[in-house]
């Protein structure tokens, strides 16, 4: 399925005023493409995310899939949220079986197909856990398992990783690939780490803060997997984190006031050190 | 180097037994309350010793009036935590669901809870006579109300993550409500079900000292008016006993329980 997002803007009030989060965002996810977003924290990533899962409605705009307006949530399109939020009552099997039993699917049939994803996920050894007894990493694992049981044609994640450490980050990140090369669903995701996006997606966009909005669409023609060292992608990383650099210093200005100032034509995170792990 | 002997503080006996950030373990702690009660019992004439009262309250166990009082008492509470449970939580799933109601009716339940149980006597006795029902009666209107507030607020709050994923995993209406409000609810249902059962138990005692109905409230007073300090205090320690063992078997491990599953410990 295709996403088009066409002219949204998006408000929130706030103390009896409104507060405009998204400004004339326009993109596109076609069939099968995986699409990352990258912008600071705050920038509206994750409300981008909500529009298209149907749990929010634009202030203005539209988004289509397939051409066809949103105007709920629906189970082609699931989300995988940051913090998992699976529900800690049922075990790893009833989370991912959730999604099956309430499209009404048979019990022996749902937890066979639930045994599955948690076999491609490499969980099948702890199905009857609960997830309080999951590290992070493994907790991501069932909320993909989860999503993918209902096999859905897009994949809706909301930075699925950022609290997990960087080890566990790139091992997940190299499982998706092959998920994502496997089933083909189409994937957009919302990252605030420049290398995760550059590393997983086929187009790059890149989101400005307060309000957000679009500047940048970088596309990435590199072979998967992709490796951190390559000039081609590192040019990509550079000129996403030179846009995210002034972002970032905007915000700062923002939040601490006029006493933060910094060197001309230098952002906080130089591009040869952390290259923006956490912008 | 080591250092001169004279020069380090004075270490004392107590400093040494209990040295700074000591704990005292729940047996140490019950041991050193019998201590102290022996000891003020040796100063004090008047003032009954442990092992008499824990002695008296042994052979109450084979006294059938006190047989039928404890009983009489037992079931009372039975039947009304029962009914705190089954009303409790049926009000409060009405007024988490149906905001219209809750806007009426959600500050009487407060109303209600913040009446102490002893206060619903006097209206029993008017409505039920000095019967058993009027005491039943005291007890679920003295519990009632933290479970209907707490089972309200535990719908109201489900977590806003957990709404989201469940909308986005084709949750909705009435299958909404039951796989994923209720047991979102669980951990504070389960808190004001803990509460209700010290509530519940304080009201049964002041409805029984005041109606007369045969249990161990009525005991208490019966015991007062002959002035037997002793039988007196073998009852507060009986009832004392009941109130924290049930807690602590049911109430404290089943919410500990919850709250470990639902990540909140």
């Amino acid at each position: 399925m295709r996403v088009d997002v066409q002219h949204v803007f998006k408000s929130f009030p706030h103390n009896g005023e409104s507060i405009e989060v998204l400004q004339d965002i326009n993109l596109t996810v076609d069939e099968g493409e995986f699409v990352c977003l990258v912008g600071p924290s705050g920038c509206g990533k994750s409300t981008i995310i909500h529009l298209i899962a149907g749990l929010e409605q634009p202030t203005d705009g539209q988004i289509l899939v397939n051409s066809q307006p949103v105007i709920g949530p629906d189970l082609s399109r699931v989300v995988v949220f940051q913090d998992s939020a699976l529900f800690p009552w049922l075990t790893v099997l009833g989370n991912v079986e959730f999604g099956l039993r309430m499209a009404g699917v048979q019990k022996l049939k749902r937890r066979d197909r639930a045994v599955e994803y948690l076999k491609l996920v490499h969980l099948s050894k702890f199905i009857q856990a609960f997830p309080h007894q999951l590290s992070g990493g493994m907790k991501q694992r069932v909320a993909i398992a989860r999503a993918l049981a209902l096999q859905p044609a897009i994949l809706l994640m909301d930075e699925p990783f950022a609290a997990l450490d960087a080890q566990t980050r790139a091992v997940l990140q190299n499982e998706l690939l092959e998920i994502w090369e496997l089933a083909r669903p189409t994937i957009l995701f919302v990252t605030h780490n420049v290398r995760e996006a550059t590393g997983l997606g086929d187009r790059v966009y890149v989101i400005s803060s307060r309000p957000g909005r679009i500047r940048d669409v970088q596309t990435v023609t590199l072979p998967r997997p992709r490796h951190s060292d390559d000039p081609a992608l590192q040019a990509h990383q550079h000129k996403i984190l030179g846009l995210l650099g002034e972002e970032v210093e905007k915000v700062l200005r923002e939040e601490l006031g006029e006493t933060v100032h910094f060197p001309e034509a230098q952002h906080p995170t130089p591009p040869d050190r952390a290259l923006g792990m956490h912008i | 180097m080591k250092p001169k002997r004279g020069l380090q503080p004075v270490s004392r006996w107590w400093r040494r037994l209990f040295p700074p950030g000591y704990t005292f373990l729940k047996p140490q702690a019950l041991v050193l309350c019998y201590v102290l009660w022996l000891a003020t019992s040796q100063v004090f004439p008047a003032w009954p010793s442990p092992n008499h009262v824990v002695g008296l309250l042994w052979s109450n166990f084979k006294d059938p009036v006190f047989q039928q009082a404890l009983l009489g008492s037992v079931r009372r509470m039975v039947i009304g935590y029962a009914l705190v449970i089954l009303l409790g939580i049926t009000g409060g799933v009405v007024l988490g669901r149906i905001p219209l109601v809750d806007q009426v009716l959600g500050s009487l339940a407060v109303a209600i809870h913040a009446i102490p149980g002893a206060a619903w006597v006097p209206l029993a006795i008017i409505w039920f006579g000095m019967t058993e029902r009027a005491v039943i009666f005291t007890i679920l209107l003295g519990a009632a109300g933290i479970v209907v507030v707490s089972t309200d607020t535990g719908i109201r709050e489900v977590p806003p993550l957990i709404q989201r994923a469940a909308r986005t995993l084709g949750a909705r209406g009435l299958r909404y409500f039951w796989f994923v409000v209720v047991p979102a609810a669980i951990p504070k249902m389960v808190e004001g079900l803990r509460l209700a059962w010290a509530f519940g138990w304080r009201a049964l005692m002041a409805g029984e000292l005041l109606t007369s109905v045969n249990g161990l409230g009525q005991l208490l007073n019966r015991v007062a008016k002959a002035q037997q300090l002793d039988q007196l205090l073998a009852l507060m320690l009986l009832i004392a006993g009941i109130g924290v063992t049930v807690d602590g078997l049911v109430f404290k491990r089943m919410e500990h329980e919850v709250r470990v599953r639902w990540g909140l410990a």
